[in-house]
C-alpha cells in the first residue's frame, strides 16, 4: 500500500519510491525519506496529506503519496 | 576574511545574517526566502577584532547535491570560492536531518562552526541536546544560538569561534570514501552510511520529551487552515482583513496626519515664491511639491500593509496558503510553490518574480514569472486607494476586490499559457516543509516596514520628482517652446504625446490624452499614475485632512477626471493589469531567460490589461446606461484580432503536439 | 531676483534628484530606493566574489544604523 490510505499517525516504514525522477528521488532522501526509514501521516487533506519524516513536517500532494510505497 | 552562513532552508540564516550585519534582508518563516548569495561586513562589536570578517549568507540547502538553481549557489560558493570559515546554521529541532548536510560540509576541510539555532524551541519542547558531546562527535565547535532574541543569543560566541579557527584544517568526522559518483546504487549506499553516522550521533546526544510524529496542537491549526472546505474561505478574509486595515482604517487615519504637513508646506512655499514667475510657481509648487505630495501622501497606506504582510510572512502561515492553493493551482499546470511568487509581489513584483527560482519545472516557472505581476503591488496600491477614494467612497472592496481579480487573471492566464506553449501532462511533486507556527516578531515587521517605508520616499523623492517635473514642463509648454496659454492645454508637447495613446484608449471609456499620459509613466513606476494626474489635472491635494476621508472633494475630483465610475475602475484595471514597471520587466527577463517567453509575457499583461478594460468599461455601461460606450466596434475589433492571435497560436500547437504524437505512434 | 533663486532651488532639487538616480544606477541598482535590490542584481553568477551593491557603499551604512 502507500501513503495515501495510511493510517493517520500510525508508523510506516517506507517500502520503496516509485519515481522515474531522479532529482527527486534524492532530494527526498536528503530530507530522509527513503526505503527503511519510518514514516508518519499526521493527517489527509484535499490534495494531499501531512507527514512527520525524521523531525521535520510537510506536505506532499496525492501524486508523491501515491509513490510513497509503505 | 569571509565567513558562510550555510544550512537546511529555513533554519536562520538570514536571520542570524542581519543580525551580524545590522542588515535588513528579507526573512520569513517558510523554506526558500533566500535565492541569492548576500555579502556584508559583520559589525564589530561582535568580536572587536582588526581584520574585517565579511559574512556570506547563502541559499538554503538539504545536502551538497543540489536539487534547484539556488541550492547550487550554495553548494557552488562553498566548494569553489573557498571561504575562510563556515558558521553551520543547524536547526536544533531537527537535528536528525540537518546533520546529514553538516557532515558533508566537514568534510570540505574548512574551519566549521556549528551554531544550533531555534534553542528556544527545544527548550520549550523539553528537548534536550548535549551540545559538548555533539561537539567531541563532530570534530567541530557546537555553539547554541537563538537568532532571533535580541540578548543573549550566542551570536558572540559563534563569530569569535569562528574568527579563532582561522587557517585551521578541518578533520572530518565521516569520511565517505572514494565511490564512484557516476554510479547512483554507490552514490545512494554511501549516502545511507552517512544517514547511518547521523542517527548514530542524534541517538546519542539527544533527548526528547515530544515526539515529532506525535499530532501535536500545531497540526491542530493545521487542520483547520487547510481544510478542505475552510481553508480558501479563510485565506480570503486573511486578505481582506491586510487591505481593509491598510486601505480604509489605520492607513488613511495616519495618511490624514500626513498630508496636513505636506500641505502646511506646500502652502508655505507657495505663499513664499508669491511674487516670482508663474510658470516657476508652477514647477515647484504643482509640479514638484504637489506631484511627489500627491504620491507620499499615500505612503501611510503602504507601511501599513507592508508591517501586515511582515507579521504574515514571520508567522508561518504562508507556507500552509501554499497546501491551501495547490489543488487549485494544479489544475491550471502551476502549483502551490507559485503562491509564494505570487504573494511576495503583494510588495514588490521584483522579489516576487525572482522567488520563481524555487520552482523545478522550467515550464511552471516561466509560466508563474510572467503572470506575478497580475498580483497588484505596493507602488499600485496608492493609484487603488486614489481610486476608490475618488469614484467608490473609500470601500474597502474595491482593493480586495483587485486583488482576487488579480487571482483569477493569474489562473486565465496560466490557462493560457498552457494552451499557447503546449501542456504535456507531466508528473509533477509537490512537496513544501511546514514551518512550526510562531509568534511574529513586532520589531522585525516595523524595521521591514521602515525600510520599506524609506524606499518609497527615496523613489517619490527621485524618480517620481524627476517625471513630475518633465510632466509639469511638458504640459506648459508647446512645441515652439511657447508657454501654453490658458485654454489651449491640448497644444502641449505632453498633449501632443499622449493624444495617439488616448486615441487607443477611447474604447476602454478613457481617451483623455493626460489619462494616457499618466498611463505611460506608470511603466517607470506605477506610483507616478498618482503624480502624474495631479499634476496633470492640476489637483494638489487627493486626501482631505479635515473630514478624515481619503480623498478629499471625491466629487470636484471625479468631476475633474470626466469620466464615469464605470470608466474609472477601467482605468484602474488598465494600470494594474497591464505590463508592470520596467524594473520588473527586467526582472522578468533575468528569470525567464528566453526571449521568446518574455515577449509573449509583455503581450499577454497588454492584451489582458486592454481586454480586462474594455470588458469592464462596455458592459459596466451598458449594464449602467443600458448602451454601449464609446468606441465599441473598434475596440470589439481590437479585442476579437487578439482573441484571434490566440486562437491561432494554440491551433499552431495544437497541430504540432498532435504531429509529435504522430511521429511517436509512427515510431513505434 | 525671486526668480533666480527659484530656478536655482528647482534646478537644485532635479539635479539632486538626477544625480541621486544616476549614482544609484551605476552602482547596479535596478529600481531606486529598493531595500532588497541587493539581491535582484547579481542574476548572473559570473558576479560571484564581487558584490554588486551595498557591500561598505553609502547604502549600507545608511542601514546599519538601524
Amino acid at each position: 500500500m502507500n501513503l495515501t490510505n495510511a493510517q493517520e499517525g500510525k508508523e510506516y516504514i517506507i517500502r520503496a519510491i516509485e519515481t522515474d525522477d531522479e532529482e527527486m528521488d534524492a532530494f527526498l532522501f536528503s530530507l530522509g525519506c527513503y526505503t527503511g526509514e519510518p514514516i508518519t501521516v499526521i493527517s489527509h487533506l484535499k490534495g494531499g496529506c501531512v507527514v512527520s519524516i525524521k523531525d521535520g513536517r510537510y506536505n506532499i500532494d496525492h501524486q508523491l503519496a501515491s509513490a510513497i510505497l509503505i | 576574511m569571509r565567513i558562510a552562513l550555510t544550512g537546511n532552508p529555513n533554519s536562520g540564516k538570514t536571520t542570524m545574517y542581519n543580525a551580524l550585519t545590522g542588515r535588513n534582508e528579507r526573512i520569513g518563516n517558510w523554506a526558500g526566502v533566500t535565492v541569492e548569495k548576500k555579502e556584508s561586513p559583520i559589525k564589530k562589536n561582535f568580536y572587536g577584532g582588526a581584520e574585517e570578517l565579511i559574512a556570506v549568507d547563502l541559499p538554503g540547502a538539504y545536502s551538497m547535491s543540489p536539487f534547484t538553481s539556488e541550492e547550487s549557489i550554495t553548494s557552488g560558493y562553498v566548494k569553489n570560492e573557498h571561504p575562510d570559515a563556515i558558521i553551520n546554521i543547524v536547526d536544533a529541532t531537527n537535528l536528525s536531518r540537518s546533520l546529514f548536510f553538516t557532515t558533508q560540509l566537514l568534510e570540505l576541510g574548512i574551519p566549521m562552526v556549528v551554531a544550533l539555532n531555534k534553542s528556544d524551541i527545544n527548550e520549550k519542547k523539553g528537548t534536550k541536546i548535549d551540545t559538548e558531546k555533539l561537539s567531541s562527535l563532530l570534530g567541530c565547535p557546537v555553539v547554541a544560538t537563538v537568532s532571533t532574541s535580541a540578548s543573549g543569543n550566542g551570536l558572540t560566541e559563534v563569530v569569535r569561534t569562528a574568527a579563532s579557527l582561522l587557517g585551521q584544517h578541518q578533520q572530518a568526522p565521516y569520511h565517505q570514501g572514494n565511490i564512484s559518483l557516476n554510479s547512483k546504487a554507490e552514490v545512494e549506499a554511501a549516502d545511507r552510511k552517512r544517514f547511518e553516522f547521523v542517527n548514530g550521533i542524534v541517538a546519542k546526544v539527544e533527548t526528547r520529551k515530544v515526539l515529532t510524529r506525535e499530532k501535536n496542537t500545531q497540526d491542530k491549526i493545521d487542520d483547520i487552515l487547510t481544510n478542505k472546505w475552510l481553508g480558501i474561505p479563510i485565506f480570503a478574509v486573511v486578505m481582506f482583513l491586510v487591505f481593509d486595515i491598510s486601505q480604509s482604517t489605520l492607513g488613511p487615519a495616519i495618511a490624514d496626519i500626513l498630508v496636513g504637513w505636506i500641505e502646511g508646506f506646500q502652502g508655505t512655499v507657495a505663499g513664499m515664491v508669491e511674487n516670482s514667475s508663474p510658470l516657476l510657481q508652477a514647477l515647484l509648487v504643482d509640479g514638484i511639491i504637489g506631484g511627489v505630495g500627491a504620491v507620499v501622501g499615500f505612503l501611510p497606506l503602504v507601511m501599513v500593509m507592508y508591517f501586515l504582510i511582515s507579521l504574515l510572512e514571520d508567522c508561518g502561515y504562508m507556507a500552509r496558503v501554499s497546501v491551501v492553493l495547490d489543488p487549485i493551482f494544479k489544475k491550471v499546470g502551476l502549483s502551490g510553490k507559485s503562491v509564494i511568487p505570487f504573494v511576495i509581489t503583494t510588495g514588490c513584483a521584483i522579489p516576487g518574480i525572482m522567488a520563481c527560482r524555487t520552482i523545478r519545472n522550467d515550464r511552471e516557472r516561466k509560466a508563474t514569472a510572467m503572470l506575478a505581476p497580475f498580483m497588484p503591488c505596493g507602488a499600485k496600491l496608492p493609484v487603488i486607494a486614489l481610486f476608490a477614494g475618488v469614484f467608490f467612497s473609500n470601500a474597502s472592496w474595491v482593493g480586495t476586490l483587485m486583488y482576487f481579480a488579480g487571482i483569477l487573471l493569474i489562473f486565465l492566464g496560466a490557462l493560457l499559457v498552457n494552451k499557447i506553449a503546449g501542456y504535456k501532462n507531466r508528473k509533477s511533486f509537490f512537496i513544501i516543509e511546514l514551518p512550526e507556527y510562531k509568534i511574529p516578531s513586532l520589531k522585525r515587521a516595523f524595521l521591514s516596514m521602515c525600510s520599506r517605508g524609506w524606499a518609497y520616499i527615496v523613489k517619490a523623492g527621485t524618480i517620481i520628482l524627476l517625471c513630475n517635473t518633465a510632466v509639469q514642463i511638458m504640459q506648459s509648454f508647446n512645441w515652439s517652446f511657447q508657454l501654453v496659454e490658458e485654454g489651449q492645454e491640448s497644444t502641449s508637447i505632453l498633449a501632443s504625446i499622449a493624444s495617439p495613446f488616448a486615441l487607443l484608449l477611447i474604447p476602454l471609456g478613457f481617451g483623455a490624452w493626460q489619462l494616457a499620459a499618466a498611463a505611460v509613466t506608470g511603466f517607470i513606476a506605477k506610483e507616478n499614475v498618482v503624480g502624474t494626474l495631479a499634476v496633470v489635472y492640476g489637483i494638489t491635494n487627493f486626501i482631505d485632512v479635515d473630514e478624515l476621508v481619503l480623498v478629499h472633494g471625491a466629487d470636484q475630483v471625479a468631476a475633474v477626471f470626466g469620466i464615469s465610475t464605470v470608466a474609472a475602475l477601467a482605468y484602474l484595471m488598465f494600470n494594474l493589469f497591464t505590463p508592470p514597471c520596467f524594473a520588473a520587466i527586467g526582472a522578468m527577463n533575468s528569470e525567464i531567460k528566453d526571449k521568446k517567453w518574455l515577449l509573449g509575457g509583455i503581450c499577454l499583461q497588454l492584451g489582458t490589461g486592454y481586454t480586462v478594460a474594455f470588458l469592464v468599461y462596455q458592459i459596466g455601461t451598458l449594464l449602467t446606461t443600458g448602451s454601449v460606450g464609446t468606441g465599441f466596434v473598434p475596440g470589439l475589433i481590437a479585442v476579437a484580432a487578439m482573441v484571434g492571435i490566440v486562437i491561432y497560436l494554440i491551433k499552431k500547437t495544437d497541430a504540432s503536439l498532435a504531429a509529435e504524437y504522430a511521429l511517436g505512434a509512427a515510431a513505434k | 531676483m525671486m526668480d533666480f533663486i527659484l530656478i536655482a532651488v528647482i534646478l537644485l532639487i532635479v539635479a539632486a534628484a538626477a544625480g541621486y538616480v544616476i549614482k544609484a544606477k551605476k552602482s547596479g541598482a535596478k529600481c531606486i530606493g529598493c531595500p532588497v535590490e541587493g539581491g535582484c542584481c547579481s542574476h548572473h553568477q559570473s558576479h560571484t566574489g564581487s558584490c554588486c551593491h551595498g557591500c561598505g557603499g553609502a547604502d549600507s551604512s545608511r542601514l546599519k544604523d538601524k
